[in-house]
């Protein structure tokens, strides 16, 4: 957050930084006739986007088919402001949107085949796990977005969590926990979360009225009573960050409850979901040794809500090598990530390829870049250069073509 | 006065004349010419008062004539075995071989076999030509039994005598025939040839440890503590023999063996089957319970026992989906 | 805005064969870059020796003549690698600047320019100097003498200008960012090494009396 914070600080100075130079540009004409040629299609910035070979107008993720693999669709600036304003977008991706200004995102397979199981599964049925593994930047965040992107217009209540790992990397503050003796508390994390949580499913929420079956008391003075709506108690975890964990877990129990009573449907996307499994943290207990994830308080209920016990929801995670550590990185394959503990956790689970692009994918992805100015060197054969130098690996073309 | 000087002059030159002969004798030991002249010089003789002692006369040395090469007598169709009949160093004259062999400058053609130490140095097998050995066989040839009918090929042999013994014999140089190395022996076998029940092969392999090879199946026993072979090779077979009786016994103990100590995983007996049993009959009230299927737990275990590749991930995947029954 | 064409980036290369220390003799011909220059008749190439190539020359599209020289004015100790990611960042800032200003204006979308590498070679181009002023002793008094300078040295110049502006900043502000915005500044005719390279010339106009000091 704060990175992405100081990013925006960065740009906007850049932009305060420009119109003064517009005039000088414009005398600039010299120059001007030189970018005429820059790139070959000029029309696309216009508020209603054109339809290229390489869009698609279909911005519903449950009507896109086969049909639309390798194109792009836009999602509407108020949708991605409401699921991912969060995170679940990588930093880089959100610069790219910034830049572009349209959230477009690509139809790959991995993600239709995903929306086909959702959308086929039977939601009596306890909830399916579906693992999303592949090397290092093929675009699992971005596939699970898209399927984000489908689940919030689908009526699913999002339980999403954009990066795990940085509950056990990062953590903004780490305390005992007063509940449970021995466990640490992430009480910023949690509230993080639960703010999240509330800009994702607000509307749904309100719209669903759904109430707690029991009374939490958090202290003497504090409780919040059976029959109090779910945003109630989101919101007293927000208010009070001291209990922010433990309102994370009370609110994940009752959203599997009220799921396998029918009364609404759940969508859990945990992106590192392997994080939960790594041997150690980088946190401290206060004996000054390194904590291990399950004696995170935030842990349990995000592992509960993965489990096989509940209906009426779908569970979207991704293993990756990047959420591990040192050691622990040598195969991005969803049994090694995960580990024998981990394994033995989401057994049975659908495991998910996601790979490198294919050739029609390699093809619209340049083609839209250039479409949005961002490769201004077009010798001839720069396809096959890029083609080879990235090996097609998604983050690497992004990588390869920002100096272009 | 000046006849005295004439004579003593004389006297010098003959000195002179004596000592060159001498010198002359000395350096040219082998030119009898000079001898005779000095002998003819005899009737100018001098007074000599100590006479020289005549020197002995060195004993000439009769060399017969060398002989030609044999090879230059020997016949095109002859019997080398009588010619070569054993080992022996390089000999120029018997070999009819026009060989060449040494280091010369650049250029120049490789020594001859005459007086070639480099041809000497090296080993020859000229006793075993092809005809040597074959007469050899077939002189030994009465004393051999015909080999056994039907254990033609090996792979027909193997079957009665699954066990190989593989001992060394030593033919050394030293004033005892024995060998330390020769009480060695090493007996193989396929452990695909012994019987085994699941717990006992387990057991077995335990036993044995690293003698099994897992790559190539193959037991391998080796024995070298005892000073005699045949003490070796017994104990070989005791090893074996007890190594494979042993496995078949069940210590109380085993019951304990817990899920760490499993070699390999199996389905049956972990939280995999619980799962896929839980999820299968989950709301079921009945009485019978479905069971994940064979093809499930083979996946599984694949997937764990065999380690992950695309292959065992994508059947547990399209396992997974039939089992959990999702559109494919 | 003085723009100059490629041409005249390309001396940049050849000046290295009047080198008079070279160790290659004057009849050899520098290596082809492309590898079907329709330039060059193959015959007459076949039988004159040509020089090495040197190792970071390439046929890439990642590859520039002036890019390769900047890179190597920015590395330091030896750190090639963090100096083309440096660069690479640079070219980026200015790339999203470009394209976020495209975005914003209405009118007249051709004026701006979006090939970074146009927009670094008119930065270089719009600063660099043509004279200089170089202290000579005459009398016992030392003069400013304004000199006209070499084409190499005034790229020399123009590149160094632009990177120490870019490193005078604060300790918060990257350099990819700083060189992005000075490098935009100089393209578009203005900013502190345009006013340097300006004051300069100024100033070799005020001491343009004592010019024939340089030969006599």
């Amino acid at each position: 957050m704060k990175m992405l914070r100081k990013q925006f600080v960065n740009l906007s100075r850049v932009s305060t930084h420009l119109p003064r130079n517009v005039l000088a540009s414009r005398a600039a004409s010299r120059g001007a006739e030189m970018s005429t040629n820059v790139a070959p299609a000029e029309t696309a910035t216009a508020p209603p986007p054109v339809i290229n070979e390489f869009r698609t107008g279909v911005t519903n993720p449950g009507e896109q088919s086969e049909l639309h693999v390798a194109k792009f669709y836009t999602i509407p600036i108020e949708e991605k402001k409401q699921i991912f304003s969060g995170g679940g977008l990588p930093k880089q991706y959100e610069k790219q949107i910034k830049t572009f200004t349209e959230a477009c995102l690509m139809v790959r397979s991995p993600a239709l085949e995903l929306l086909h199981y959702i959308k086929n599964a039977d939601l009596t049925k306890p909830a399916v796990r579906y693992v999303l593994y592949g090397d290092n930047g093929v675009g699992k965040t971005l596939t699970m977005a898209h399927v984000l992107h489908y689940g919030a217009l689908n009526d699913f209540l999002l339980v999403h969590v954009p990066w795990a790992p940085n509950w056990m990397k990062r953590p903004k503050e780490a305390a005992n926990s007063a509940s449970q003796e021995g466990f640490i508390d992430l009480p910023f994390d949690a509230a993080a979360w639960l703010i999240h949580f509330k800009a994702q499913n607000s509307k749904l929420l309100q719209r669903l009225q759904l109430k707690t079956s029991k009374e939490y008391v958090w202290s003497k003075r504090e409780s919040t009573p059976a029959g109090a709506t779910l945003i109630e108690l989101v919101e007293h975890g927000i208010a009070r960050i001291k209990y922010a964990s433990e309102t994370t877990a009370a609110l994940i129990s009752e959203l599997k409850q009220l799921a396998t009573a029918g009364q609404c449907k759940i969508m859990v996307a945990i992106d590192g979901y392997n994080a939960f499994f790594h041997p150690i943290t980088r946190i401290f207990s206060d004996n000054k040794q390194r904590v291990s994830p399950d004696r995170i308080t935030l842990t349990q209920p995000f592992l509960d809500i993965t489990s096989y016990d509940w209906t009426n929801g779908v569970c979207v995670l991704s293993v990756d090598k990047i959420a591990m550590t040192e050691g622990y990185m040598s195969s991005y394959m969803p049994r090694y990530l995960l580990g024998k503990e981990g394994f033995e956790h989401l057994d049975p689970f659908v495991p998910v390829h996601v790979g490198n692009y294919t050739d029609k994918e390699f093809i619209s992805y340049i083609n839209y870049y250039l479409d949005r100015h961002w490769i201004s060197k077009t010798q001839p054969g720069f396809e096959e250069q890029l083609k080879f130098l990235s090996n097609m690996n998604p983050y690497t073309l992004m990588r390869l073509v920002r100096g272009l | 006065m000046a006849a005295n000087l004439a004579r003593l002059l004389e006297c010098n030159i003959r000195c002179n004349n004596a000592a060159a002969v001498q010198s002359g004798w000395r350096l040219f030991s082998n030119q009898r010419q000079q001898q005779t002249e000095v002998e003819d010089d005899e009737e100018f003789r001098v007074l000599n008062l100590r006479t020289i002692k005549q020197q002995a006369r060195r004993r000439e040395i009769k060399k017969n004539a060398v002989q030609p090469p044999r090879t230059s007598r020997m016949p095109v169709d002859q019997d080398w075995t009588a010619v070569w009949s054993g080992p022996r160093s390089f000999h120029p004259a018997s070999v009819p071989l026009p060989l060449r062999q040494g280091y010369t400058e650049r250029g120049a053609a490789a020594p001859s076999k005459y007086a070639n130490a480099e041809l000497m140095k090296i080993p020859n097998f000229l006793h075993l030509t092809p005809p040597a050995i074959r007469q050899q066989c077939e002189a030994i040839k009465k004393f051999c039994t015909p080999w056994p009918k039907g254990l033609e090929t090996e792979a027909k042999w193997k079957r009665p005598f699954p066990i190989e013994v593989i001992t060394t014999d030593y033919c050394h140089s030293l004033p005892t025939i024995r060998h330390p190395e020769a009480r060695r022996v090493t007996i193989t076998l396929k452990l695909s040839d012994l019987k085994f029940d699941a717990h006992a092969k387990d057991k077995f392999l335990r036993l044995v440890g690293e003698r099994y090879n897992q790559e190539t199946g193959v037991l391998t026993f080796s024995a070298d503590r005892c000073p005699m072979r045949k003490q070796n090779y017994d104990y070989a077979m005791y090893l074996l023999t007890a190594c494979y009786h042993e496995s078949f016994v069940t210590e109380p103990w085993e019951a304990t063996k817990s899920e760490a100590d499993m070699e390999v995983y199996q389905f049956e007996r972990n939280q995999a089957k619980r799962s896929a049993e839980g999820i299968l009959n989950w709301n079921a009230t009945g009485e019978q319970k479905d069971a994940p299927s064979a093809n499930y737990a083979k996946s599984v275990e694949a997937l764990i026992n065999e380690g992950e590749n695309e292959y065992n991930i994508a059947k547990y995947k399209e396992e997974v989906l039939k089992m959990l029954k999702i559109a494919i | 805005m003085g723009f100059v064409p490629y041409t005249t980036l390309s001396s940049l290369r050849t000046l290295k064969c009047c080198r008079l220390m070279s160790m290659y003799p004057p009849h050899f011909a520098e290596p082809i870059l492309k590898k079907d220059s329709e330039i060059i008749n193959k015959k007459d190439v076949s039988h004159v020796p040509i020089k090495a190539a040197p190792n970071d020359l390439s046929d890439s599209i990642f590859y520039g003549v002036l890019k390769n020289k900047l890179l190597k004015y920015i590395t330091k100790k030896g750190n090639g690698s963090l100096a083309k990611q440096l660069l690479t960042d640079t070219l980026e800032t200015i790339k999203r600047t470009q394209i976020e200003r495209l975005n914003l204006i209405n009118a007249e979308k051709e004026n701006v320019i979006i090939d970074t590498e146009r927009i670094l070679v008119n930065a270089i181009e719009n600063s660099r100097p043509l004279l200089q002023l170089s202290e000579i002793k005459r009398g016992g008094v030392k003069y400013q003498v304004p000199i006209p300078l070499t084409e190499k040295k005034s790229y020399f110049l123009a590149m160094k200008w632009l990177l120490d502006a870019a490193r005078e900043k604060d300790r918060k502000v990257h350099l990819p960012d700083k060189l992005a915005w000075e490098i935009l500044d100089a393209a578009h005719g203005q900013g502190r090494v345009i006013k340097k390279k300006d004051d300069l010339h100024r100033q070799c106009e005020s001491n343009r009396a004592y010019a024939h000091y340089r030969w006599s």
